[in-house]
């Protein structure tokens, strides 16, 4: 859907076609994403669940009633027909392997923090997982009788070999883990019979969701006789793992998944999964989609509906509901290189000058929450927010203010220009075929017109768009970050400094940031919390990204025949199929209503 | 046989051009799949780029000309390498190929019937109802712009009336099995892009064969043929119609580039997962071998069927064979 222009216009114009949405609707390539978690046997992971400790059981809701049965569709648009591959180290396709056959060893909520800022863990391969003092050091410790799907063992030496794996083919390092591709890691061992210890060059906590939850378990007795170099390139078309379901059957425009019954989490009394069979059509476009959605054909989606309320909920109101949980940041990057948004107080004028709530409502139908300046989202991550900080997000007397008093000049064509005459004048950058994004910086564009900035929409295709911001090619961008599931991901994926030719967009460049970043690996949750709080301040101050609105993950769900669903009140994972491995938790929890 | 031999040449020299223009032009794109894929992802570590990068073939260090080379010999042997997505591109084109085969062949026959028929009616009742309604509206609507009439039959049968399927070349979910229940299903489904290809090609071969049959309809055979006294019917087919669609079976040939450039945009408009859609995709993925190689398809197929259409109307006029 993404794709040229000029038939996302033709599409545009054709009243069928939807306008699709930010980046969250990314079908083949799940933003980075976290786990959810579920259950309450949780332990944070600084604290370290004592080896051994957690129960056998992570899933079933409160409200599971013991019934099997049922067939959920999910309805998630995919932009291409299935491979039937289901290598749940290639990005094209691990969506449709991970979470469903291949499981991670912890899962990390993104949605869900404890009372410190941390977020909710679920041990799931593993029961456990403690950290040396150092945080150098992690030791997971593996959990007894899971079984492949093809009836063999699991063991801790198939987490060793995953692992290492990965370090024998960097194509597969997707997470840039190992200390040859740019992380930390630098030895994965056996120790015992049923632990994995992990060690990093250095304080490593903030790898812990990569490690843990970011890695599904490959069986070393089917991937350890393939070529070694390229592992990353097999097909896998009959995928053997532990998880809930097993892949079935597959054509190029359906999936179907049966419920694994010999899954560990599955006993007698209390069945795991319930659902019987799970379908995954393939959508090219998001009209067919949306349309099967709104028939009822489909129950889980991961959608961006237009006129969501009379498109989808008015047609059964009791049973059909959204949700649009935000994680991360749509933002305006500022090339600080440029010689005029290189002063803090054009940049300043440029966020004060911005209406998010007004963005948000008439570029993003109201889906899409406004942002706030100190990058932090909300209410997601409350717990990482200094509600003592000067936050104004919009002030139109001030922005002007602010211009005049840097010795800004407005000219008779209503830009402010500065000293020696160099006007407000700018290009932004943006994907083309984000419809919603190209609607939200036409209303930018108005506002910053009324505060005597003159700007000019670019839209670019991803391929031309990721390497101009990269590069410093640019005025300003709008965008967005891959994140994590803490605040403390975007944000360093935005300022620090070693990131400036990847992801520091802005080329940001301060020590004193870099020190808080590098800090925080090895810092307890309170004191992460204050670097966090002190990154803020430099977030409002100087201004070197300008959040406007939050990306959601689209979300709908029908509770007509299935239960369990994560909602606002219960986050117990992120709700989109496309978040791996969050899909396994809520494949988990789901439950149908009637036998 | 020398007139074999010199298209056969010309065939070659074209096939190799084509070939070279297809190496080029992807190359001169703005980006690589390696980074399309990634950036899919952002926040990639810089060694799974460069392992994509020399899995895709974009090894900067290679001379152009060496891989130039290794091209022509993959085209040769059919190794394409894998898709973006890391399926063969051989597997992912012949996965898609028979739908477009289907739609595409049988609506051109269908069309090349129609247009036919009425250019060859229209023609004997020369300013009849049937002339004066027909050849201009179809006419006017050929000259819509593909997508136009796709949006619009859309609009009306799939989205409005809701009788026929909006989108996918069968029911999803469904099985694809020998019964006649989903026989049916991938029919109803066809409709549509068919009728939009059909309704869009229709109009150029009325016009081309009313007009041939207005000229042949004036030769002295015809009239001869009137003289004798035979039957009107006999006389349209056989003695006009059988002369006048000489230059119809050339244009056959040549009008399915035309029908091949439109399903893509078909393709795309009923989400119908066939080669056009692959092409759309590829195209937005950056996806060098799979480009590389419906690119070369399609040549193929143009070229080789207007070497069938030179070596058929040598056949059918023997003038063309010493011109």
């Amino acid at each position: 859907m993404r794709g040229s222009r000029y038939l996302g216009l033709l599409v545009a114009a054709s009243v069928v076609a939807a306008a699709c949405g930010s980046s969250t609707v990314t079908p083949s390539a799940p933003p980075p994403t976290q786990a959810p978690t579920v259950a309450p046997t949780t332990a944070p992971v600084e604290t370290a669940t004592p080896a051994g400790t957690a129960s056998a059981v992570v899933s079933p809701g409160p409200s599971s009633n013991g019934i099997i049965g049922g067939k959920l569709v999910i309805d998630n648009e995919s932009g291409s027909t299935w491979t039937c591959q289901f290598n749940p180290f290639n990005p094209s396709v691990s969506g449709t392997a991970v979470g469903f056959v291949y499981e991670p060893l912890e899962f990390v909520n993104a949605l869900q923090t404890n009372a410190d800022g941390s977020n909710k863990v679920t041990p799931w391969l593993a029961t456990g997982s403690t950290w040396s003092p150092d945080f150098k050091t992690l030791t997971f410790t593996i959990r007894d009788g899971v079984k492949w799907s093809d009836g063999q063992a699991f063991s801790a030496a198939d987490v060793v070999y995953t692992y290492n794996a990965i370090k024998g083919d960097p194509a597969l390092d997707l997470n840039a883990i190992w200390s040859a591709d740019g992380g930390p890691l630098t030895n994965v061992a056996l120790q015992g019979t049923n632990q994995v210890v992990f060690t990093f060059s250095g304080p490593a906590q903030t790898y812990f969701y990569y490690v843990a939850d970011q890695i599904p378990i490959i069986p070393q007795h089917i991937w350890s006789k393939l070529d070694q170099t390229k592992l990353d390139a097999e097909a896998n078309t009959a995928p053997i793992g532990t998880g809930a379901y097993l892949m079935s059957d597959c054509s190029q425009n359906n999936i179907k998944y049966l419920r694994n019954p010999n899954y560990w989490q599955n006993t007698a009394a209390a069945p795991v999964p319930q659902i019987a069979e799970v379908d995954y059509p393939s959508f090219l476009s998001n009209t067919p989609a949306n349309l099967m959605l709104a028939q009822g054909q489909a129950q889980w989606g991961a959608q961006y509906i237009p006129n969501i309320q009379s498109f989808y909920i008015d047609k059964d109101p009791t049973h059909r509901h959204y949700w649009f949980p935000a994680t991360l940041n749509v933002s305006l990057f500022p090339n600080l290189k440029n010689s005029l948004l290189s002063d803090v107080a054009v940049r300043k004028a440029i966020s004060l000058a911005i209406n998010r709530a007004d963005v948000s409502q008439r570029g993003e139908s109201g889906y899409e929450p406004p942002a706030n300046q100190t990058g932090i989202v909300l209410p997601t991550y409350n717990a990482w927010y200094d509600k003592t900080i000067d936050n104004t997000t919009f002030d139109l007397a001030m922005a002007t203010n602010t211009l005049e008093s840097a010795g800004y000049k407005k000219g008779s064509d209503g830009i402010y220009a500065n000293s020696a005459g160099k006007k407000l004048s700018f290009t932004i950058k943006t994907i083309s075929g984000y419809t919603d994004w190209d609607s939200s910086l036409s209303v930018i564009t108005q506002e910053l017109k009324a505060a005597g900035i003159a700007v000019k929409v670019q839209d670019e295709d991803t391929t031309v768009y990721t390497p101009d911001l990269q590069k410093g090619n640019f005025d300003l961008a709008y965008g967005e970050e891959t994140g994590g599931p803490l605040p403390y991901y975007e944000l360093r994926q935005m300022l620090l400094s070693s990131n400036i030719g990847q992801t520091n967009y802005s080329q940001y460049n301060s020590p004193a940031v870099d020190t808080l970043f590098n800090n925080y690996a090895s810092a307890s949750a309170a004191d992460q919390v204050g670097i966090i709080h002190q990154i803020e301040q430099v977030m409002v101050t100087e201004y070197p990204v300008i959040p406007v609105v939050e990306g959601v993950d689209w979300y709908q769900y029908d509770t007509t025949d299935f239960g369990g669903w994560p909602t606002p009140d219960d986050p117990y994972a992120q709700p989109p199929v496309w978040a791996t491995p969050d899909n396994m938790v809520v494949l988990t929890h789901l439950y149908p209503l009637h036998p | 046989m020398r007139y074999v031999a010199r298209r056969m040449g010309l065939f070659v020299l074209t096939l190799w051009a084509a070939l070279t223009v297809n190496f080029l032009i992807p190359r001169l794109m703005p980006g690589d799949e390696a980074t399309a894929v990634l950036s899919r992802m952002k926040g990639v570590n810089p060694a799974a780029l460069h392992a994509l990068q020399v899995e895709f073939g974009i090894n900067t260090d290679q001379n152009v000309l060496v891989t130039y080379f290794q091209y022509l010999g993959n085209c040769l042997t059919g190794q394409f390498g894998l898709t973006a997505s890391r399926v063969p591109v051989m597997t992912d084109i012949l996965d898609k190929l028979p739908w477009t085969l289907a739609l595409v062949g049988i609506t051109t026959v269908i069309a090349f019937a129609i247009g036919t028929m009425v250019g060859v009616l229209s023609a004997w009742r020369r300013g009849g109802r049937l002339d004066s309604i027909l050849p201009p509206l179809l006419f006017i609507v050929s000259t819509m712009p593909v997508f136009f009439v796709a949006l619009v039959l859309l609009y009306v049968f799939a989205v409005t009336l809701g009788w026929l399927p909006i989108a996918s070349n069968y029911e999803l979910g469904s099985t694809p099995s020998l019964t006649l229940g989903f026989a049916s299903d991938v029919v109803s489904h066809a409709i549509l892009p068919g009728l939009t290809l059909v309704v869009v090609t229709a109009g150029s071969w009325i016009y081309t064969m009313r007009n041939n049959m207005v000229t042949t309809l004036a030769e002295d055979y015809v009239r001869m043929a009137r003289a004798k006294g035979l039957p009107g019917w006999q006389i349209m087919l056989d003695y006009a119609a059988r002369n006048a669609i000489l230059p119809n079976l050339t244009g056959f040939a040549m009008q399915l580039g035309y029908v091949l450039g439109g399903s893509i945009l078909v393709e795309y408009t009923f989400s119908y997962p066939g080669l056009g859609y692959l092409f759309y995709t590829g195209t937005t993925n950056h996806d060098l071998p799979l480009q590389s190689a419906l690119f070369l398809v399609y040549t193929l197929a143009i070229l080789i069927c207007v070497l069938i259409a030179d070596f058929a109307s040598a056949i059918l006029d023997p003038r063309t064979r010493d011109s």
